[in-house]
């Protein structure tokens, strides 16, 4: 699906954001990118929709150049949901801003409404069509702006830092839909600061630091590395962290929630007496 | 922004001085060849200052600026040789030899006038350029401020616009390939996530102000606003230049 061949970018002003990416992407797959502030996270996301385009190498979409096809071709295959609605959200209505990404694909009538409803439906939105998006919460708008990518129908979503700057409840809720899509079968390229997101849901995990991949594969693979995460600033979820010393000495499975630990726990401790109470339900 | 050259370290007033006898020269001068050059001065000054790097995107933009007022111009004049028709058989779209000389000046004269702002903007910590005009030249502080803090958020509007025209691209959103109404109405999608973002964040700014108790009494600052030997120098030279090429040029 996505195929990135040794691209390097570098910004107008000379900055060197990436420096020899090279990956593979399946179609279905949920990808965590994860680093530090400054590693080359949003320009790698750009890059694939793009946006931008790489300065050496090549990026495949589903066998389309990135560098010779247009954005508002690549907008069909990739969807990119960017870090602040408000940078995009400027219609009057729900409905008008999540019909604006379908009629610039030059869809109309009945087709276009389907689309604005699906997607409306798709992120829990429908009682708000005519809404004045401007007036919901931040998390709403944030959702507002993932359904109007959603309309779209791309195979690729890519989503930067979706859950910023919202609360912890709100943030589970956008990563439950995330996921949602991707069960859906589309494949999910995802930014995020919060590791503990990053284990719950995503299946691989890209580790960028200084423009560079420096880990690539399962999350539980990946989460094992504490170096090579420690060195571009990551710390593993704590419970992880906490599983690690047992899990050495083999009296746990690998785990990356808290609720597989729990259920390890009480796996471990089975066939002793009373091990339940030991352990609040 | 610490002293990086003798541009950062001259007073914002002194810099402002040397704004001002820029737009007067400008206005001098009636050729095309030494309004370019002055404008080439203003570049070369930044390039000394070594800030002509960081100001090529705001130069850019100005040169944009100017091809839009050249172009909205030069049709509208109709005295002189017709030079060119848009559409041929018709009057439509003439461009004359007159037309094409005052427009070119008039480009001209507006890069050279405004690219002096970007330097200063670039050479100077705002703070710095309001003790220098409420100390030095008896401005309110309000009015300072409100000047400064507009002019400071221009980089700012900048890295939005560019943050929303990628939102509105990533939908599909296309920039290329219209008439000129579609192409002016086209920019709503791109000016009105700006103004409501600008909007809010002025509410932000007035009520982060407020409780920090803005105007709530006479205000005293830390670094007092000084000329050195430098700034005289500098401001006596650009009166004297200005003051001779302006004698030289008008006669
Ligand atoms: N338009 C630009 N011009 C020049 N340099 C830029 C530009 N945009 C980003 N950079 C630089 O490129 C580097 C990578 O930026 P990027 O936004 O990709 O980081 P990131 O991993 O997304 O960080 P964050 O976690 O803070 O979002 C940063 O050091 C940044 O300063
Ligand atoms: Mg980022």
């Amino acid at each position: 699906m996505i195929r990135a061949e040794n691209i390097h970018f570098t910004y107008p002003n000379g900055f060197q954001a990436l420096k020899g990416l090279s990956f593979h992407i399946k179609a279905g797959e949920f990808v965590a990118v994860i680093g530090q502030n400054g590693a080359g996270k949003t320009t790698l996301l750009k890059l694939l929709n793009g946006l931008l385009k790489p300065t050496a190498g090549r990026i495949l979409i589903g066998g389309l150049d990135t560098a010779r096809a247009r954005v508002a071709e690549l907008a069909r295959k990739v969807g990119f949901l960017f870090q602040n609605p408000d940078h995009q959200i400027f219609l009057p209505t729900v409905r008008e801003e999540l019909a604006f990404g379908p009629k610039n694909l030059g869809l109309k009538g009945a087709v276009l409404e389907d689309r604005v409803k699906d997607a409306a439906a798709a992120v829990g939105l429908t009682p708000y069509l005519d809404f004045n998006p401007r007036q919901l919460s931040k998390g709403q708008r944030q959702r507002v702006a993932l359904a109007s990518v959603l309309a779209m129908q791309p195979e690729v979503l890519v989503l930067d830092e979706p859950t910023t700057g919202q609360d912890y409840r709100e943030a589970l809720e956008i990563m439950r839909l995330v996921k949602k899509l991707h069960q859906q079968g589309h494949t999910v390229l995802l930014v995020s600061h919060d590791m503990e997101m990053v284990a719950r849901f995503a299946g691989r995990a890209l580790v960028l630091g200084e423009g560079q991949l420096l880990l690539d594969g399962p999350v539980a693979t990946v989460f094992a590395r504490e170096d090579v995460l420690a060195a571009t600033g990551l710390v593993p979820p704590q419970v992880i962290q906490l599983a690690r010393p047992y899990q050495e000495q083999g009296l746990l499975r690998p785990v990356l929630t808290v609720e597989e630990l729990y259920a390890e726990i009480i796996a471990a401790l089975r066939g002793e007496v009373d091990a339940r109470q030991v352990l609040p339900a | 922004m610490p002293g990086k050259s003798f541009l950062h370290k001259l007073n914002p007033l002194t810099k402002v001085v040397w704004s001002l006898a820029v737009i007067t020269l400008a206005f001098v001068y009636q050729q095309p060849l030494p309004i370019l050059s002055l404008w080439a001065s203003v570049l070369a000054v930044a390039l000394i200052g070594k800030v002509l790097r960081e100001i090529l995107p705001a130069i850019r933009g100005l040169i944009i600026f100017a091809a839009i007022f050249f172009l909205f111009q030069v049709f509208l004049i109709d005295e002189g040789q017709v030079v060119f028709t848009l559409v041929p058989g018709t009057g439509i779209g003439r461009i004359t030899d007159v037309g094409l000389k005052a427009c070119t000046m008039l480009a001209l004269r507006m890069l050279a006038m405004t690219s002096t702002i970007p330097v200063l903007l670039a050479t100077t910590p705002p703070k710095d350029m309001i003790v220098a005009f409420v100390e030095k030249l008896k401005v309110p502080y309000v009015y300072a401020l409100m000047l400064v803090t507009s002019l400071r958020f221009i980089p700012t509007l900048q890295e939005e616009l560019s943050l929303v025209i990628q939102a509105q691209r990533a939908r599909a959103y296309d920039l290329e390939g219209r008439n000129i109404i579609k192409r002016f109405l086209a920019l709503i999608p791109l000016a009105l996530p700006l103004l409501l973002m600008s909007v809010q964040r002025a509410r932000t700014m007035a009520i982060s102000m407020e409780t920090r108790a803005f105007g709530a009494g006479p205000r005293t600052s830390l670094h007092t606003s000084t000329f050195q030997l430098l700034d005289i120098g500098v401001i006596s030279s650009c009166l004297l230049l200005t003051a001779v090429l302006a004698v030289v040029s008008l006669h």
